[in-house]
């Protein structure tokens, strides 16, 4: 491509965004992106709270009295035989009066009032995938020996199924907003086509090639998105690092993602997204009128 | 040059432009295609540059059969065809000189060769000077040289020619026809379609007669109509 060729492509893109693109499109493009980011956001952090958490959950497996130790060992090998665990720990009763007066500190007095330690032997199990947390309680809690079986009450289940309702949302969402926001480009680009009919109609004749005249309407698609992508970026930036400063000052201890990396990567996503959106709504649109 | 065999073409609404032709144009040739509205004579030109496909039959183009083309080779056969039309189809907000330059430029060509070309096309059809002038300011005759200016600014081998005198009168007609006469002495092959029976007779070229899409008469040396 020559130089005076490419300049002639911006211009031209240039040139056409000046007469076709104004600032109603625009500002949906950017509300679009900057809805669809802020999805994004809520997902990545659902995810970041589910990880904290499902790190800590476990599986306490209490044992009948007068399991002997050698039962003890037989059901640990088979608890470990059921697969997705990633440690089991043996706690005697001793050692779960000891945690326990521990935890009530001061309050330990209660604990002496009973002169026999009413704790029951247990192990402590952490599975490597929080999902099977249910599924492998309700198995171990069949095993021989077995009194019962104690996890996180349905809470990770709970949380799962937030998460999983926020992704359908947020589909469900793109899905809509995409689609405005291609119609949105198609609609400037197809403004430019019936501005440049004239110019295009002489193109085809004298033997443009297809690419040729694609260009300056793929710029313009492509420059139209990114522009409304980088307005909903720049917006979402701020207010969620602002966000995040209210939100860890009124309730420090839910864990937040506070930015860096991830916010950084999903901005750099609404780019794309935006300037992705333009290219193919330029293609799109003007396939047919080409094909003549 | 030229060939077609046995082409028919029959549009989605039923309408039949051209059933069962044969034709053969040669190199350098100069030919009217005359004939009633809706004869068929667009419907041949389009298949020329290949805007429409025959529904069967051949159409060959330097050789070339244009019928099998891929979509990315037709724009290089059109860079082999001018094209010119009743209504100049010129940009009005460009000059003569841009305007002609842009057949150059889309087509990706170097600036050398568009600063060498240009004046020099805009000098045969007789605009070296108007080259800073937009279209408006132009008569009809002068706006038709600058679209042949553009037409042959490429070196076409075939020069196609729409009516291109229907909105002159005669004199300036005659202007165009003797600026035709040049290009086509220059080695050109000229097609040209019109209803201008003073023309056709006074040029005394071949006559190709179209009706209800087929071809009625083919004279060396015709004239416009059988005398009535």
């Amino acid at each position: 491509m020559r130089f005076r060729t490419f300049c002639y492509f911006w211009s031209e893109a240039l040139r056409n965004i000046r007469r076709n693109v104004n600032l109603i499109s625009l500002g949906t493009i950017a509300a679009s992106l900057f809805i669809l980011g802020a999805f994004f956001l809520i997902i990545l952090n659902l995810n970041h709270l589910t990880d904290n958490l499902t790190s800590r959950i476990e599986i306490r497996v209490f044992l009948k009295d007068g399991v002997t130790a050698r039962d003890r060992e037989a059901l640990k090998t088979r608890i470990w035989a059921l697969g997705g665990i990633k440690t089991i720990d043996f706690i005697s009763k001793e050692e779960g009066l000891k945690r326990l007066k521990e935890q009530l500190g001061d309050d330990e007095g209660i604990l002496t009032a009973m002169d026999f330690n009413p704790l029951p032997d247990a192990f402590s199990i952490k599975v490597a995938k929080p999902e099977s947390v249910k599924a492998l309680a309700s198995r171990i809690a069949r095993l021989p020996g077995v009194e019962s079986v104690n996890y996180g009450h349905g809470l990770v289940e709970r949380l799962f199924a937030l998460v999983k309702a926020v992704w359908v949302i947020t589909l469900a969402l793109s899905v809509i907003f995409i689609s405005a926001i291609i119609m949105i480009i198609g609609n400037t680009i197809r403004l430019t086509l019936i501005a440049r009919r004239r110019e295009v109609e002489i193109m085809k004749l004298v033997g443009a090639t297809d690419w040729f005249i694609r260009w300056p309407f793929l710029l313009e698609g492509m420059l139209v998105g990114l522009t409304g992508a980088i307005v909903s970026a720049v917006a979402l930036y701020f207010l969620y690092g602002f966000a995040v400063r209210r939100f860890m000052s009124a309730l420090p201890f839910i864990p937040v993602v506070t930015g860096g990396v991830a916010l950084r990567q999903l901005c750099i996503g609404l780019l794309a997204a935006g300037a992705t959106m333009g290219a193919i709504a330029s293609v799109v649109f003007l396939r047919k009128y080409l094909r003549a | 040059m030229i060939r077609l065999h046995n082409v028919s073409k029959v549009y989605p609404n039923g309408v039949v432009a051209l059933a069962g032709v044969d034709l053969r144009i040669e190199r350098g040739e100069f030919v009217f295609l005359v004939g009633p509205s809706g004869a068929g004579k667009t419907t041949f030109m389009n298949m020329i540059i290949r805007h429409v496909l025959p529904t069967s039959g051949q159409v060959i183009v330097n050789g070339k059969n244009v019928v099998r083309l891929k979509p990315w080779e037709v724009p290089y056969l059109r860079r082999t065809i001018g094209t010119i039309f009743q209504d100049f189809k010129l940009l009005p907000n460009k000059t003569v000189y841009d305007n002609v330059a842009f057949a150059l430029q889309v087509i990706d060509a170097p600036g050398r060769e568009i600063r060498k070309k240009v004046p020099a096309v805009l000098d045969l059809v007789g605009l070296a000077d108007r080259a800073n002038e937009l279209p408006h300011q132009l008569s009809g005759g002068e706006q038709q040289r600058v679209s042949i200016a553009r037409a042959i600014v490429n070196s076409p081998t075939v020069l196609l020619a729409d009516e291109p005198t229907g909105n002159l009168d005669f004199d300036t007609s005659w202007g165009i026809m003797e600026l035709l006469l040049k290009i086509n002495g220059r080695g050109t092959t000229i097609i040209m379609a019109t209803h201008n029976k003073m023309i056709v007779d006074r040029m005394k070229k071949r006559v190709i007669e179209i009706d209800k899409g087929k071809i009625v008469r083919d004279e060396s040396e015709g004239v416009y109509g059988r005398e009535v």
